[in-house]
């Protein structure tokens, strides 16, 4: 079966700042991908550069087998109608109800009858246990129900790909892993690829198939989450293991500064002008 | 009990000997510099610190025995770490120190920033530029309904613009004319000339102050709203969300704005054009003393049809462009929300300046090329 996410070499930049240098990655149907990495490695890049939010500045994407940027604009409506994305603060409309944003991509995207769409999405809202919000609107809504109504929205038309971005960002624990069970029941049910943007160990551990782990724009692991776990990069060994994070590297301690350096060794570089 | 922050200082064969003991804080980082000053190791001379009563420091405290050391590196000098409690090494173990830290970027010269701006500016007119082309085909496509044209979205645009704003739209004109009538009232009257308030009345209402006045309230009203709005969108990705949807969000967000707006603002002008008049109307009967007939048969007698319709094409031109360039300020975004303020205030001032010069270049066209 077709890989259902192809990045090969993607290169993006902002202005002079490389965010990602060369990554690289497949995922398959029912694969749920992990891209993990600290804050700025390029993780949400990665994302935008799939999606197309950001046209990568070399590389290509391909999502379901197509590459988005090389499409007319009826195909790009029409693949993205096979793609969906969780925003890490659900982006729901906030100007109309949580009915009407689940109902918008059916509306916009497909000929069904209005009542038709009315049964999907209090389906979808059930689905994500919101079934009492249809007509409230977002700024009504806690954190965690407004991204599992941006979850509903985004699975609305059934996506072949999800992209979540932070699923877990901001959220207890407990609705965390909700989402995090939501999400293996999309996959098991639907066969969805999934890819998910996060740096929560907890969620990491629960929902991986396989994982990629970013450091600086590169990829530094990838494979299944024991294969990463075993890669013996220092920062793949620091994200896992936190207790030899601090020991790993940075600048040394005001102890190691006023102790100079060692007798007998040359003196370490210094600060400023020597007079 | 506290254990207070005792800061000795001693003299010695090759300098001084700084102990320091009980719990530093904050507090005693003034008497420490001034301690560490009068001992300031400079070449051949050291600090010598002994810090083996200290039951605490805070990171004031340590930052300011860093200070010690980065200045006697400069001078030469050298500051010794000698016997230490647990607690001040422990202290002194939990901050990292930068060795070279790093330079401040240099604040840029009147002419660099000067140039700076300029390139901003023309970088600016470029982005304008091209937001104005794509917004423009993206009315054409779907007025040409080669994209779906977008009628409840319009209709709502239509309200939040137009119908909300009749009440301060008209009220402001209708003051306007009276202030018109009374000011040139004033002066006519020296005259005996008062029955030309009705053409001075309606000529200017209709032909300038009802469509400035309106496109000034419209900036104002609906400018600001637009940018706010489409900023506030960009910022919590609901933009992004719209783009991977599938919905471009030229389609979906600018079109019924852009098309509400161009159509609401000259209606809006054809009731200031109408309830200015009114306003001058009423001063004419009722503090010139001018007859009601009269007054409507003078000023009919001074316009032409050219009067209103200029009115209504340079309405429509104002329109056009606050809609613009709201969106732009919206679309321009980027990061948080006091960037939506921002871009919000900018808009509007950006569409009354677009509002007074487009009006100049109106009154040279009308006036003097036609």
């Amino acid at each position: 079966m077709a890989a259902a996410l192809e990045v090969d070499g993607v290169v993006a930049r902002y202005g002079e700042r490389t965010i990602l240098d060369g990554v690289s990655m497949t995922v398959q149907p029912g694969e749920v991908r992990v891209i993990l990495g600290g804050s700025g490695c390029g993780k949400s890049t990665l994302l935008k550069c799939c999606v197309g939010l950001k046209p990568p500045d070399a590389g290509r994407a391909r999502m379901l087998g197509q590459e988005l940027t090389t499409l007319s604009e009826r195909d790009q409506r029409s693949l993205l109608t096979r793609v969906g994305v969780l925003f890490q603060y659900g982006a729901l409309l906030g100007s109309i109800t949580i009915g009407e944003n689940v109902a918008l991509p059916l509306r916009e995207h497909t000929d069904l009858p209005p009542d038709v769409i009315a049964e999907i999405v209090r389906l979808k809202l059930a689905q994500v246990e919101l079934g009492h919000a249809e007509h409230l609107l977002p700024s009504e809504l806690s954190g965690g129900m407004r991204k599992r109504a941006a979850l509903a929205r985004a699975t609305a038309l059934d996506p072949d790909l999800l992209f979540c971005d932070e699923p877990g960002a901001g959220l207890d624990p407990l609705t965390s892993a909700e989402l995090d069970e939501l999400l293996l029941r999309l996959r098991d049910r639907f066969g969805m690829a999934i890819v998910v943007v996060t740096h929560e160990l907890l969620s990491i551990h629960k929902i991986t198939d396989k994982a990629l782990m970013l450091s600086q724009g590169k990829v530094i692991a990838d494979g299944t989450l024991d294969e990463v776990k075993a890669t013996p990069h220092p920062e793949v060994r620091a994200f896992f293991d936190r207790l030899a994070a601090g020991e790993m590297r940075g600048p040394p301690s005001a102890l190691d500064v006023l102790r100079g350096p060692a007798p007998g060794r040359p003196p370490a570089a210094r600060p400023g002008r020597q007079a | 009990m506290a254990d207070l922050a005792r800061i000795q200082l001693d003299a010695a064969a090759d300098g001084h000997v700084l102990r320091l003991g009980g719990e530093l804080r904050r507090a005693a980082v003034r008497p420490l510099e001034r301690a560490i000053r009068q001992a300031s190791p400079r070449a051949g001379r050291a600090l010598f610190l002994d810090l083996s009563q200290v039951s605490g420091m805070d990171s004031a405290v340590v930052a300011s025995l860093i200070g010690a050391w980065r200045r006697a590196q400069v001078a030469g000098g050298q500051v010794t770490l000698g016997p230490m409690s647990q607690a001040a090494e422990r202290s002194l173990a939990m901050f990292r120190v930068a060795v070279e830290p790093p330079a401040a970027p240099a604040p840029a010269g009147a002419v660099e920033a000067l140039g700076g701006t300029a390139y901003g500016v023309r970088d600016a007119f470029w982005e304008f530029l091209q937001l104005a082309a794509d917004a423009t085909f993206a009315v054409g496509a779907a007025l040409t309904r080669r994209a779906p044209l977008r009628l409840g979205a319009i209709t709502q645009q239509a309200i939040d613009i137009g119908s909300r704003a009749l009440g301060i739209v008209g009220l402001i004109t209708f003051l306007v004319g009276l202030t018109v009538a009374f000011q040139s009232a004033y002066q006519l009257q020296q005259f005996g000339a008062a029955i030309y308030v009705a053409n001075l009345t309606g000529v200017s209402m209709v032909r300038e102050m009802a469509p400035l006045m309106c496109a000034i309230l419209v900036a104002g009203r609906s400018g600001s709203s637009i940018a706010a709005e489409i900023a506030t969108m960009k910022v919590s990705e609901e933009v992004d969300a719209l783009t991977v949807m599938g919905l471009d969000p030229m389609q979906f967000l600018a079109v019924p704005r852009l098309i509400a707006i161009t159509c609401m603002v000259p209606l809006l002008t054809a009731l200031a054009d109408l309830l200015g008049i009114l306003g001058g109307f009423l001063v004419g009967v009722f503090y010139l003393d001018i007859a009601g007939e009269a007054f409507i048969n003078q000023m009919l007698s001074s316009m032409v049809p050219w009067d209103l319709v200029s009115g209504l094409i340079k309405s429509v031109v104002f329109a056009w462009g606050i809609g613009l360039i709201g969106l732009y300020y919206g679309f321009k975004v980027r990061g948080g929300a006091s960037e939506v303020g921002r871009m919000t205030t900018a808009s509007v001032v950006a569409s009354i300046f677009y509002i007074i010069v487009a009006d100049c270049v109106f009154s040279v066209l009308f006036y003097v090329v036609l």
